[in-house]
C-alpha cells in the first residue's frame, strides 16, 4: 500500500510542497512568536521538515549525498542544537522575548511578504529550473530573508541566534533545490553551527539581555575590559 | 447556465441543508465545551446540554431594558433569518441546482457582516456600559478582520476559479489529488477566520462574563429568555457554517451531487450527512484543543493574529502564481 505511494514522483512532489507550506508556517511563527519555549519548538520543527524534504527528494532524484543532507540534518538539527540551546534556556531566567527593534511582529509579517514576492522575481530572472526546484529556490531565499528579518527586528541575543538557524535553514534548502554542495561543505557547516551554539551556550551569562545590557554585564564580571568599547 | 427556479433540486436543498444545519449546530457548541472541559481535567456539559438550555430559554419571558428600541426586538429574528439564508450558501449535505447568486462567496462575507452589525447595534441599544463596550471592541477588531477576510476568500477564488461556494465544493469534492499546498496555505487562514469569527480563545474567551475580556459575551448581556435562546442559535449556525466552510474545501470526501445531478438517493443523502458529523466533530475537536492551548491574547496584540491568517493569504495567491 505505502511502497508503490512511494515511488510515485508525482506524490512525491506534491508531498514536498506541502512540506514547502508548512516551513513558511513555521518561519511565520518563528517571526511573531513571543514565548522561548515555542520558538525553540517551532526551529526544531522547521529543521525536521527540512529533513524529510530532503528524505523525499532523494526518493525521487536517488542520489545518496540527499540522504546523507536528511540524516545530518535530523541529527544535529532536530536532536544536538535544539538540546544546546534548551540548556541555555533553561540557565537564563527569561522566558519571553517582547523586544523588538525597528518592526513589530505585525509589520515584519507584511514585510516578509515581500520578500517571498522579492524572491521570487530575483530568483525568475536567474535560473530557469524545474518547476518544484524552483519553487524550493524560492522558498529557501524567502525562509533565509525571513530569518535575516527575525534576526535585526528581535533584541534578545536568543532569538537572534534562533534566527540565524533559521537563515541557515533556508541556506540548506535553497542549497539543496538550486546547486548540489558537496556533502564535506555541508559537514563543516553543520560543524561551525554546532561551535555556535556551543559558544552561546558558555555565554549564557548574559544572553538573557539585549546587547547593550550584556557590555555592562561583561564589564562588571571583568570578563572584558571594555576598552574598545569606550 | 441557470436553472429554472423553482426546482426539485434547490427546494429540497433549502429544506434539508437548512434543518440540517439548525438541528446540529447547537451539539458542536457543547462538543467544543466538553473537549476544553476534558482537557482540563473537568467532565464538562452533556453533549446534549445545548438543546435543553435552548428549550429552556424558549419558555422564559424576554425582558427588555426601558431605554430599548425596536433593534433590540428585531434584531434576533433578523440575525437568524440572515444566518438561514446565509446556510444556503454553504452545502453540507449535497450540491443543489442552485439559482444563480445563490452560494456567491461575496455575498456570503456580507451576510455574516450584516449579522455583526445588528448583534453590535443590539448591545448599543440596551444603553448598559457593557454593550457598548462589546460593541466598541468587536467593530474595531472587525475593521482589522474584514481585509484579512476578504483576501483569504479571495485567495480561495483565486485557487479555484470561482467566487461561487457551489462549484468550489463540486470541483474539490470531484478533484483527483485529495490536497493541494495552496489549499492547505488557505486552510489554516479559513480556521483562524473561525477563530476570530465565533469569538473563541486567543481573540475572545465565550466561557466568561469577565467585564475586561468580553467581546461577544458584552453584547448579548441585556438578550434574555426567547431572544437569547434565537442568539444562542444564530452564534452556533454561523459556527457550522464557517466548519463546513473548512472543512468541504479541505476534505471534500462524501458530499455527494454535483451541480447537475438530477435524482438524488436517499441512502447518498445519509452517508453525506453522516460524513459531515464525522468532519465536522473531528474538526471541533481541533478546535477545542487549539483554544485550551491558548490563553487569552491581550487586545493589542490581536493584529498579529490577523496577519497571520492575512500572510497565509497572500501567499496563497502569490503561490497560485508561481507554483
Amino acid at each position: 500500500m505505502i511502497s508503490p505511494l512511494l515511488t510515485d514522483p508525482l506524490f512525491l512532489e506534491g508531498a514536498i510542497k506541502i512540506l514547502f507550506v508548512f516551513v513558511l508556517v513555521t518561519a511565520a511563527l518563528v517571526i511573531s512568536a513571543r514565548n522561548l519555549a515555542s520558538l525553540l519548538t517551532t526551529y526544531t520543527i522547521q529543521s525536521l521538515l527540512l529533513a524529510l524534504i530532503a528524505g523525499l527528494l532523494y526518493l525521487i532524484e536517488g542520489s545518496p549525498v540527499l540522504l546523507s543532507i536528511a540524516a545530518l540534518t535530523f541529527v544535529s538539527k532536530v536532536l544536538l542544537i535544539p538540546f544546546f540551546i534548551n540548556i541555555v534556556e533553561e540557565k537564563v531566567k527569561i522566558r519571553r522575548d517582547m523586544k523588538f527593534n525597528y518592526l513589530e511582529p505585525t509589520s515584519s509579517l507584511m514585510v516578509s511578504i515581500a520578500l517571498v514576492l522579492l524572491a521570487y522575481v530575483f530568483l525568475s530572472g536567474f535560473f530557469a529550473l524545474d518547476r518544484l526546484f524552483f519553487f524550493g529556490a524560492v522558498i529557501g531565499l524567502s525562509l533565509t530573508l525571513m530569518g535575516m528579518l527575525v534576526m535585526f527586528s528581535r533584541r534578545k541575543v536568543i532569538t537572534k541566534v534562533l534566527g540565524y538557524l533559521t537563515m541557515e535553514n533556508g541556506v540548506l534548502l535553497f542549497g539543496i533545490f538550486v546547486t548540489e554542495l558537496p556533502f564535506i561543505i555541508e559537514v563543516l557547516i553543520i560543524i561551525d553551527l554546532i561551535i555556535l551554539v556551543l559558544l552561546t551556550t558558555i555565554l549564557a551569562v548574559g544572553i538573557d539581555s539585549t546587547i547593550e545590557e550584556y557590555h555592562q554585564r561583561l564589564l562588571k564580571l571583568k570578563i572584558w575590559s571594555g576598552r574598545e568599547y569606550l | 447556465m441557470t436553472p429554472d427556479f423553482p426546482n426539485l433540486s434547490f427546494t429540497l436543498f433549502c429544506l434539508l441543508n437548512t434543518g440540517f444545519v439548525l438541528l446540529v449546530s447547537p451539539f458542536y457548541m457543547s462538543l467544543i465545551k466538553k473537549v476544553k472541559a476534558a482537557a482540563q481535567g473537568r467532565k464538562g456539559p452533556r453533549l446534549l446540554q445545548n438543546y435543553y438550555d435552548l428549550r429552556k430559554l424558549l419558555h422564559r419571558e424576554v425582558v427588555y431594558s426601558p431605554t430599548s428600541s425596536g433593534v433590540m426586538r428585531v434584531t434576533p429574528y433578523l440575525n437568524l433569518a440572515v444566518l438561514l439564508l446565509a446556510s444556503l450558501f454553504v452545502p453540507v449535505i449535497f450540491i443543489p441546482d442552485a439559482p444563480a447568486g445563490i452560494g456567491n462567496i461575496i455575498v456570503f462575507i456580507y451576510l455574516l457582516a450584516i449579522e455583526r452589525f445588528f448583534t453590535a447595534l443590539c448591545g448599543l441599544d440596551a444603553g448598559s456600559t457593557f454593550g457598548g463596550m462589546g460593541s466598541s471592541r468587536a467593530m474595531s477588531l472587525s475593521a482589522v478582520i474584514e481585509p484579512t477576510m476578504v483576501i483569504s476568500f479571495a485567495a480561495l477564488a483565486y485557487v479555484l476559479k470561482t467566487v461561487d461556494l457551489h462549484e468550489m465544493f463540486a470541483i474539490t469534492s470531484a478533484s483527483a489529488i485529495p490536497v493541494s499546498p495552496t489549499l492547505v496555505l488557505v486552510s489554516i487562514s479559513l480556521f483562524i477566520i473561525i477563530i476570530v469569527e465565533t469569538g473563541r480563545l486567543p481573540v475572545d474567551n465565550p466561557a466568561t462574563h469577565l467585564e475586561l475580556t468580553m467581546i461577544n459575551e458584552a453584547m448579548i448581556l441585556e438578550q434574555s429568555g426567547k431572544n437569547l435562546a434565537l442568539i444562542e442559535l444564530t452564534h452556533s449556525v454561523k459556527q457550522t457554517l464557517l466548519m463546513a466552510v473548512l472543512i468541504n474545501i479541505l476534505v471534500p470526501v462524501g458530499l455527494s451531487g454535483g451541480p447537475n445531478m438530477g435524482d438524488l438517493a436517499v441512502s447518498g443523502l445519509l452517508v453525506s450527512g453522516l460524513a459531515f458529523l464525522v468532519k465536522a466533530a473531528l474538526l471541533a475537536v481541533v478546535i477545542g484543543l487549539f483554544e485550551s492551548s491558548l490563553s487569552k491574547m491581550r487586545l493589542f496584540r490581536l493584529p498579529v493574529f490577523y496577519m497571520m491568517a492575512f500572510f497565509f493569504s497572500a501567499l496563497t495567491i502569490l503561490m497560485e502564481v508561481f507554483a
